[in-house]
């Protein structure tokens, strides 16, 4: 048999015509920046300066996936789930009934840190796996397909070794891909700068399968959130930087254009 | 300076100048009983007999509700059954902090264990996403009991079994001081306070410093003699009375429990 009577009988797909299935993330733009959305499976890193709307973003996505029959699950270690149910009210796009009919389930990490006996400052290798295994279990248990932890860079402070770190990011992402969980991890960085690291601890970002960058911008005199897609595996994208307002009825992205922008020597990402 | 205490004339009447060990011979031996506002030490060996002697010493129970027996070991149930045996008074306040820990921590931790090793189950899983504060269980039961104590009035009558609990949890020199605060609540308050340590693994520093503190010292002892037990008690320091220094074998009966025998003077 020669190699065009193979090809004959496995006929594959043209380049650029086989695309992924796409996990509609239903905030507004940021799928058409994605061409249909995050590939399933996929663990994105989220990362962003504070008060950049990382933690909106990531619930609007939990909302989006409920309102579509989704199990969602957010992982909160950044402040208490109380207080996360409550700032996120004031969006429209929210309904607290999602919580309550367990189509978002929202668990605090110290409550889960507690239940498994990890209220220590630093994890080891036993107390990452078991961390893992926690997650995978209600990930698996109650068929979560859309997660998101807030934020990522809390949790790896308690592990010290940045081998450990890298571990639990690929083991769990790994994981989480098998059960075709889509995972948005949050991660906080101090600036958005052209030449910072997306991520506090250098591993997050190799590991994921994309970043999205979310930041400030100086324009005419007024600071404008963007949003930029830096990396997503598995789908063409656009890399251009996005305007993002965080309106009450959920994330609004529009294309942010080139000119205007204020430079100086503390020059923003994209400035 | 310390904050001087009034007493009531009728209570320094009624509870006068010592107070019963809960063991008539014993407190003939030691020329009518315990000094009121006097910290016991008891260092004990294992099956010496300790815990029972413990036992008696809050049973003259002159005020039931001022008289508190800490227990580190036992259940309520057992402490009870003995109570009941010996027909001493039911109505004295008792914890158990081994029953406490049990429950608060150990299992906390056995929970945690079967999580980690089993996972979670459905039913677990919608208890974790509706649970938003950690059930902070964590107990400092070393500050806890120093309070329970300092809060009792004046003649007030209570026992430690033992110590051994809070010097494997605590920084020893925490448990020390506090049995230095224990110490001086009970002098100002004329107050009867027993403390039970165990020898073994007990360090030579903190058993001399627990030896100083304290107005008396006893050691709970145990040996063999041919093919039975020979229980005593060394009464090694007797603050201001050195004539009540002594050794003295007792034995345990159905009717008065601790009754010692014979009586040897060491000093």
């Amino acid at each position: 048999m020669n190699l065009s009577e193979l090809a004959y009988m496995f006929p594959m797909q043209p380049a650029g015509q086989y695309s992924r299935d796409r996990c509609i993330t239903g905030v507004h733009g940021l799928d058409e920046i994605l061409r249909g959305g995050i590939p399933y499976g996929s663990t994105v890193l989220a990362a962003g300066t504070c008060g950049s709307g990382k933690t909106t973003l990531g619930m609007e996505f939990l909302v989006r996936g409920a309102d579509a029959g989704e199990a969602c699950a957010h992982f909160t270690a950044t402040e208490p789930s109380v207080k996360l149910l409550e700032n996120i009210r004031q969006f429209q796009f929210f309904d607290v009934k999602m919580v309550d009919s367990g189509l978002i389930n929202v668990f605090d990490m110290d409550v889960l840190y507690s239940w498994l006996g990890l209220e220590k400052s630093s994890f080891d290798l036993d107390d990452v796996h078991s961390l893992i295994k926690a997650i995978v279990d209600i990930v698996n248990t109650i068929g979560v397909t859309r997660l998101v932890i807030d934020s990522v860079t809390t949790l790896c402070y308690k592990i010290k070794s940045e081998q450990l770190i890298r571990d639990f990011l690929f083991t769990l992402g790994k994981k989480l891909a098998t059960l075709g969980c889509t995972t948005i991890l949050i991660a906080e960085i101090t600036s958005a700068t052209e030449n910072a690291h997306w991520s506090s601890f250098g591993v997050e970002e190799a590991i994921c399968d994309g970043i999205i960058v979310l930041g400030d911008v100086e324009r005419m005199g007024h600071l404008l959130r963007f949003l930029q897609v830096v990396k997503m595996r598995g789908t063409p994208h656009s890399r251009a930087k996005h305007a993002i307002e965080l309106t009450p009825i959920g994330v609004m992205l529009t294309p942010m254009l080139k000119w205007g922008a204020v430079s100086d020597s503390n020059s923003r990402w994209g400035a | 300076m310390a904050t001087e205490f009034t007493f009531d004339k009728e209570d320094e009447k009624f509870f006068g100048s010592v107070g019963s060990f809960g063991v008539p011979k014993f407190d003939n031996e030691m020329n009518g009983g315990v000094p009121r506002g006097f910290t016991m030490v008891a260092f004990t060996d294992t099956g010496s007999g300790s815990e029972l002697f413990a036992k008696q010493f809050v049973s003259p129970a002159e005020e039931a509700e001022n008289t508190l027996y800490i227990s580190t070991n036992e259940g309520q149930a057992e402490i009870v059954r003995i109570f009941q045996k010996y027909d001493w008074p039911l109505d004295i306040n008792v914890r158990t902090i081994g029953e406490e820990y049990n429950s608060n921590v150990l299992e906390k931790e056995l929970l945690a264990s079967r999580y980690r090793l089993e996972g979670f189950r459905l039913e677990d899983i919608q208890r974790l996403a509706q649970t938003r504060f950690v059930d902070d269980s964590t107990q400092d039961y070393l500050t806890e009991v120093t309070n329970e104590i300092m809060a009792l009035g004046p003649y007030f009558r209570a026992v430690i079994d033992s110590l051994d609990f809070f010097l494997q949890r605590d920084d020893p020199s925490r448990v020390v001081a506090m049995v230095r605060m224990l110490q001086a609540h009970a002098q100002m308050y004329r107050g009867l306070l027993l403390i039970s340590v165990s020898n073994d693994g007990l360090s030579p520093s903190i058993k001399q410093e627990l030896s100083s503190i304290s107005d008396m010292v006893l050691t709970f002892g145990v040996r063999t003699i041919g093919s039975d037990f020979e229980t005593s008690m060394i009464v090694s320091k007797f603050r201001n009375a050195p004539e009540n220094l002594k050794m003295l074998v007792f034995r345990v009966t159905p009717e008065e429990g601790i009754t010692p025998e014979t009586v040897e003077r060491i000093a």
